[in-house]
């Protein structure tokens, strides 16, 4: 305590009242030339150092900010790369799809029919119809002030699952979530806090749409677990849910999917 | 007086200047600036109070920033650096919220 009643108490250093006594006393000496030019060199000194201090400890430093740079210029080159991708695959298979229904227009109109049922069914091209739109969002206040993300607020993998699975059995011909089509090979799970569809991650609202019966649709669906589960988690959770009916939706294709094990039997 | 002017004519170079301190050092910045806080504050207040007198502002500086790195040097050998760090910002804090105090009393007589 002694420290810091001296501290709190004489906060000024000793060194003034002594020099002031001296100087009343006259026991000190005049200030010389050399002498006060060695004060003002180690003022100057003094308060470069202090400057420089300050600056450097505002400053963010340098090689932060610069891989920080590089992580975003590698991130917009790789999703501009990703982007020109996706469009060469969907110019390229809209080809494909043109030259197949072309070659087999000519020669099997019946194995054409076959093949464009398929692709629809399989979710691999753009299709459109009359459908309805399940939203399901998470809680507004699943993000607190401070950041932190209260995982139970949120809308989960396995609640969207379950909306499709009653969306299906409701007889949904075609399912998209947030414009990604859900193919034959679409898994809907997730990865730390964002849930991917068919390996693209989204985030909340999630509009799942449905292509099928509009009547027949909200009907079934309203019916199912899955609406009974919302309405559980709109209550415990505040998720955020609604269902509405759509007169024309459309829904891009998954593109052709790329099976490299599975082989046709015979 | 004349301590006075030197600062201002070293803050004016480092402004102008803007040279870059070397990784090693970077550590001892923080408690360096309040070290000088302390002593630009008890200078302040030593004029104020008449009493100023440019040598022992100068050597309270001077000594004031080179003990707060010689004790954060020593606190990181040691392996108390951070809790060190602690103690002179606390020690010194009180001794610039002091001396602010005095200088308000002789600025606003309250």
């Amino acid at each position: 305590m002694t420290l810091l009643t001296e501290v709190m108490n004489h906060p000024l250093d000793p060194g003034y009242a002594e020099a002031a006594r001296a100087r009343e006393l006259g026991t000190r000496g005049r200030p010389t030339v050399p002498g006060r030019t060695v004060a003002l060199l180690l003022a100057a000194a003094l308060g470069l150092v202090t400057v420089v201090a300050v600056q450097s400890l505002r400053a963010p430093s340098p090689s932060i900010v610069e891989a920080r740079n590089v992580l975003q210029q590698q991130i917009t080159e790789r999703q501009d790369r990703a982007d020109a991708l996706s469009r060469s695959i969907a110019t390229t298979s809209a080809e494909v799809n043109a030259l197949q229904s072309q070659a087999l227009a000519e020669q099997s109109p019946s194995l054409l029919a076959t093949v464009q049922d398929d692709t629809v069914a399989s979710g691999a091209v753009a299709v459109s119809g009359p459908g309805i739109t399940v939203t399901v969002a998470d809680a507004s206040d699943a993000v607190a002030d401070d950041g932190t993300v209260d995982p139970d607020r949120r809308v989960q993998d396995s609640d969207l699952q379950n909306v499709v699975n009653a969306l299906w059995a409701a007889g949904a011909e075609a399912v998209a979530i947030n414009g990604q089509r859900l193919t034959s090979t679409t898994a809907i799970r997730s990865a730390g806090s964002a849930i991917l569809v068919d390996f693209v991650g989204l985030a909340s609202p999630y509009h799942v749409q449905a292509i099928g019966d509009p009547d027949t649709l909200r009907s079934t669906f309203a019916a199912s677990n899955a609406a009974d589960q919302l309405k559980v988690l709109g209550e415990s959770y505040g998720l955020e849910s609604s269902v509405a009916t759509e007169k024309h939706l459309d829904l891009d294709g998954g593109g052709p999917s790329t099976l490299q094990y599975a082989k046709p039997l015979g | 007086m004349i301590a006075f002017v030197g600062l201002v004519i070293g803050v004016v170079a480092g402004l102008v200047l803007q040279p870059t301190v070397p990784v090693s050092l970077q550590p001892y910045l923080p408690i360096a600036v309040v070290a000088a806080l302390d002593a630009l504050f008890g200078g302040l207040r030593a004029k104020l109070d008449g009493m100023f007198d440019d040598r022992v502002f100068l050597v309270s500086f001077l000594s004031n920033v080179v003990v707060a790195a010689l004790i954060v040097f020593l606190g990181d050998q040691l392996g108390v650096g951070s809790q060190l760090s602690t103690a002179v910002v606390v020690v010194l804090g009180i001794r610039i919220f002091s001396n602010a105090a005095a200088i308000r009393r002789h600025i606003f007589k309250a």
